[in-house]
């Protein structure tokens, strides 16, 4: 018997709400008079959600993160570095911190878990797993055992030997029992499946969400580092206000209004996709920020990823743009974007079509017949999808995906498409995305050029993203201009943005492949010291230094298409245009930079001397401000010398044909090969632990770094006079 | 209890769909609304914000107020309004007020452990005013090359920036007494440069690179071409045919031509020598 009106479901919704009617979403896990519930796997949540499942499953966020080998060699090479402190500490720890002020405190909470910071240590506890699978930092705090264990030992003294990849503790046996690789980063044992941790982010990740955490903030704005509260009970957060009573009661849909809201808006977004990274203040070098919260300000911070900071500052954070609206994360990210057709706009001299934001599905939010008592019948909406399309795509095999993640997990590169038109593939998801993420023109370059002279290509680029572009762990997402200028008979004159094929033999590759997807830019020569396994284990384990753990740059040298540091810096118009934002190790007076001179004498800075690097460990401050500014057209100059007559003529080329052909487009690069490489080394038999943590290799960087070619283009020609 | 006001409010206006801009003049701070500019506990950069460029509509100024934010607007004229004698004026502003004379700035020998006064000298500004000035004003940019030198003097690209400077000296020298002592004075910027990334033993086991600095290579064959040292630029050209052999050039003319050169060189050192023998 269908009833119109749930009149019994809402006067208990009445009567759950009430109570709420003073409380707040800030402040801590108050769960309410909501029963507890420990956080589900996604797979329970699917009987009722199956649409919502299956999209999520395909979204790098969840799952493949947490089994990622980029992740995991991340994580693995900051703990190199300083001696195990990313990895967690719970509440039954017997470790102690000591603070500015000489009194040593108990060490027993986490980035996730600390009230407020009072030292670096506490971020830099769970640091990663923080975000990733922040509420399981608590979840077993009664006693029970944590999925990923505490380090016996950290700092001096940590054992590099036994230090495991997080993924090796996402697993589970039939049972539901963690078990282990049989080697330290071996394959996952026969029969075995993966955690609820292995899931990443998972629905109750967001549905159980409280509100803000202001005090956890390190700026007091709920931005960064997971500043939520979530709370830990049957109450469900969903988009909509008045939602029907659950089947059974498994859980309470939420009616708190500023609940909903907030899981709506931006700033719930902001919480996880601004990331600061503790360090120590390098005196008065740079820009630092503070925890306001911390005594003293005594925590110090520098910004990673900034991209929700990045949004707020933008045209798409108010009604100032083309849309004439707010385009908030969840408009391009959950809707049917880049796939709900085109819109024309200007901003500032180029006319942009681009696919249109924030249109939705009409669909319904639970499944008919599944999710509710007595068959009551749900109602279509305006729904979401739960693909949250981003950047990147795995770096594991379809078999190494199923064998972590269970034998269901989505192939990243299958074909076909859902029931709205919108590819399977996350593979080809993430190409759509970033089709639409920049325009470029180069019409504005001279009309004219002349032999032996200097003339200039502008390239006017705009980012149509929402944040900056690339956005995120924006120092090693790359975008960049690949810009040629030939004659008409396609002779060679200038090239920037290109790579070139070549031997890698810091990772077993002696002779160049075929393969230029596993190429650097040639703006600079880099190459990560791996650190190695050669200290002395009866020693305290030397956290903090570089001496085993590497990090430092063993080579780095300008290259030919250096433009990067010499557009900003010198203000050359010359080289590579990169967006791709700059992590920097200021090495200090006294600091060895980890390369040695002609003579073999290590180079000892012997004043501040600043270097990028490719360690967000490492590094002690960073330029966010070299990638696009959204919907800010910027342009840069080519100065382009053409050869002399008399240069052609030596060799053997009569004259240019005219008229010159000039090509720009904007590339994506997967990731910096030379920071894979990096991460390969160090987490290889010679880095730190001395084994092979089982995460990356050249292999895998040649087939599985995938990089997009042309996301945007423009053409044009110039005339040679003689 | 007033972060919670304020959340509420947040919420009120998300849940009514009227959505604020940010950047509102407000002094009230509303997290995820009136982010930053409004939020008292962002904290105010110091005179040191870093090293490099900003966009300069993000700091919502017309007028810059310390060292940092004159390079900024001359790093914008320059950048984006293609206006360097504005650009020229601010960087020059920006240096008296960033300055070791008028002890503005000061030389970082030891590794601070806080707050510095007078703050460290900066370096960005200094090299995109030498950049501008070096065709109109090349000594005095030879000189700011050269603070930057007392500032890092591990910086690449500043002594190869001085070398370049010193090239168009010598091939616009109105006194040709002075060319050779011009020409040494690049050739010896361009190997000061060569000498902050040697190529180690270390760099060839990993990379299989036995020569790196292309265009510094280039530059110092094109020296002795001009000054007609066929053995050094030979040298000069074989190296830099070794540091493009797994990196090309952003000019790949360039090697078409360095192997002809290499040639010729190699040929008029090789009649130099037997003529040497003859006598």
């Amino acid at each position: 018997m269908y009833r119109l009106v749930p009149s019994r479901s809402v006067f208990f919704l009445a009567l759950a709400v009430l109570p709420l009617l003073g409380q707040t979403p800030v402040g801590g896990p108050a769960n309410g008079p909501f029963n507890n519930q420990d956080y589900q796997r996604p797979q329970v949540c699917m009987p009722c959600h199956q649409r919502q499942y299956d999209e999520l499953r395909s979204s790098v966020k969840s799952g493949y993160r947490n089994v990622s080998p980029l992740f995991n060699g991340l994580e693995a090479s900051a703990n190199f570095l300083n001696g195990g402190l990313l990895r967690p500490v719970y509440a039954t720890s017997t470790k102690t911190i000591t603070l500015g002020n000489s009194s040593i405190i108990p060490f027993t909470t986490n980035m996730f878990t600390t009230p407020v910071f009072e030292n670096i240590n506490q971020i830099r506890a769970g640091f990663c797993l923080g975000c990733h699978n922040g509420p399981y930092l608590t979840q077993g705090e009664g006693g029970t055992t944590h999925e990923v264990p505490e380090l016996v030992g950290t700092g001096t003294n940590f054992v590099p030997e036994i230090f495991r990849p997080l993924r090796d503790y996402h697993l589970v046996d039939s049972n539901g029992n963690q078990v282990l690789p049989a080697t330290i980063g071996g394959d996952p044992p026969a029969g075995s499946g993966p955690s609820p941790g292995a899931a990443g982010i998972t629905c109750d990740m967001c549905h159980n969400l409280q509100g803000p955490n202001l005090e956890r903030s390190l700026l007091g704005d709920g931005f960064a580092n997971n500043s939520n509260d979530f709370n830990h009970t049957i109450e469900k957060v969903g988009p909509f206000a008045q939602p029907v009573e659950v089947k059974d009661n498994f859980h309470v849909s939420s009616n708190d209004q500023a609940k909903i809201s907030y899981l709506r808006s931006p700033a719930f977004c902001a919480a996880c996709h601004d990331v600061r990274v503790p360090a120590a203040a390098p005196g008065d070098l740079q820009h630092l920020e503070y925890d306001v919260n911390s005594p003293n300000k005594s925590v110090t911070t520098f910004r990673l990823e900034n991209l929700s900071s990045e949004f707020q500052l933008g045209a798409y954070s108010s009604t100032n743009n083309p849309f004439g609206k707010v385009i908030r994360c969840q408009d391009c990210h959950m809707s049917k974007f880049p796939y709900a057709g085109n819109s024309t706009y200007q901003v500032g001299d180029l006319s942009i079509t681009s696919p249109t934001p924030a249109i939705f599905f009409q669909n319904y939010a639970a499944v008919p017949g599944v999710a509710t008592n007595n068959n009551f019948p749900l109602q279509m909406r305006s729904v979401v999808n739960h693909h949250f399309t981003g950047v990147d795509v795995p770096l594991l095999y379809p078999s190494e995906l199923q064998a972590r993640l269970g034998a269901d997990y989505p192939d990243p590169y299958v074909p076909g498409v859902d029931e709205y038109g919108i590819p399977l593939a996350l593979a080809q998801r993430r190409q759509d995305l970033l089709d639409a993420a920049a325009r470029i023109s180069i019409s504005n370059t001279d009309a004219t050029a002349q032999l032996g002279q200097t003339f200039t290509v502008r390239a006017e680029c705009v980012a149509l993203t929402g944040h900056r572009f690339p956005a995120g762990f924006s120092q090693e997402r790359t975008g960049y201009i690949q810009l040629t200028v030939t004659d008409d008979n396609g002779f060679l004159l200038y090239q920037s943005g290109y790579v070139v094929d070549k031997p890698h033999p810091e990772t077993g590759q002696s002779q160049p492949n075929g393969d230029l997807d596993d190429e650097d830019l040639e703006h600079i020569h880099a190459v990560v010291d791996p650190g190695n396994h050669d200290r002395d284990p009866a020693k305290p384990y030397p956290a903090g230094m570089t001496s085993n753990a590497g990090h430092t740059n063993q080579v780095f040298e300008a290259g030919p298409d250096d433009g990067s540091d010499s557009r900003v810096f010198f203000g050359f118009n010359e080289g590579l245009v990169l967006f791709r934002n700059e992590l920097t190790k200021i090495f200090l007076p006294g600091a060895s930079i980890g390369r040695t001179d002609a003579s073999g004498n290590p180079i000892v800075a012997t004043r501040p001397h600043y270097e990028e690097t490719f360690s967000a460990a490492l590094a002690n401050t960073v330029d966010n401000f070299r990638s696009l500014q959204p919907l800010v057209p910027r342009t840069f100059n080519y100065d382009i010398t053409l050869p002399t007559k008399e240069e052609l003529a030596e060799m053997g080329v009569e004259s240019i044909k005219t008229p010159l052909h000039v090509h720009a487009q904007i590339n994506y690069e997967h990731f910096p090969p030379l920071f894979v490489r990096f991460l390969t080394r160090t987490t290889g038999p010679t880095g730190p632990s001395g084994h092979d943590l089982g995460l990356l290799s050249e292999q895998r960087i040649e087939d599985l770094l995938k990089n997009l070619k042309s996301i945007a283009s423009a053409d044009t020609t110039v005339n040679v006079e003689e | 209890m007033t972060h919670r006001i304020f959340t509420i409010a947040l919420f009120s206006l998300f849940a009514a769909g009227a959505w604020a801009q940010p950047n509102t003049t407000t002094s009230t701070y509303v997290p995820g609304v009136t982010y930053q500019q409004a939020n008292p506990n962002y904290p105010i950069p110091n005179p040191f914000y870093f090293e490099g460029r900003i966009d300069w509509n993000l700091l919502k100024i017309t007028q810059p107020g310390n060292t940092w934010e004159y390079m900024e607007r001359g790093i914008h004229e320059q950048d984006d309004l293609d206006d360097p004698t504005d650009a020229i004026a601010d960087y020059q502003q920006s240096i008296s007020m960033n300055n070791l004379t008028n002890k503005t700035c000061q030389l970082v020998s030891v590794a601070p452990t806080g707050p510095m006064n007078p703050p460290p000298c900066i370096f960005t500004v200094r090299l995109r005013l030498a950049g501008l000035l070096s065709a109109t004003k090349p000594q005095q940019a030879i000189e700011l090359y050269q603070e930057v030198l007392t500032i890092d003097p591990l910086h690449l690209g500043v002594n190869a920036a001085i070398g370049g400077v010193y090239v168009t000296l010598a091939q616009n020298a109105t006194d040709p007494t002075q060319v050779p002592g011009l020409y040494q004075s690049a050739i010896a910027a361009y190997q000061a440069e060569l000498a902050l990334s040697p190529v180690t033993p270390l760099e060839t086991q990993l990379t299989t690179d036995t020569a790196n600095n292309a265009h510094v290579h280039w530059a110092l064959a094109q020296i002795y071409l001009a000054i007609n040292d066929p053995s050094d630029e030979a040298s000069e050209l074989n190296l830099y045919l070794q540091a493009t052999k797994w990196h090309s050039d952003t000019y790949p003319w360039r090697i078409t031509l360095a192997k002809k050169r290499l040639a010729t060189a190699q040929a008029a050192e090789e009649a130099r020598r037997r003529a040497g023998d003859h006598h």
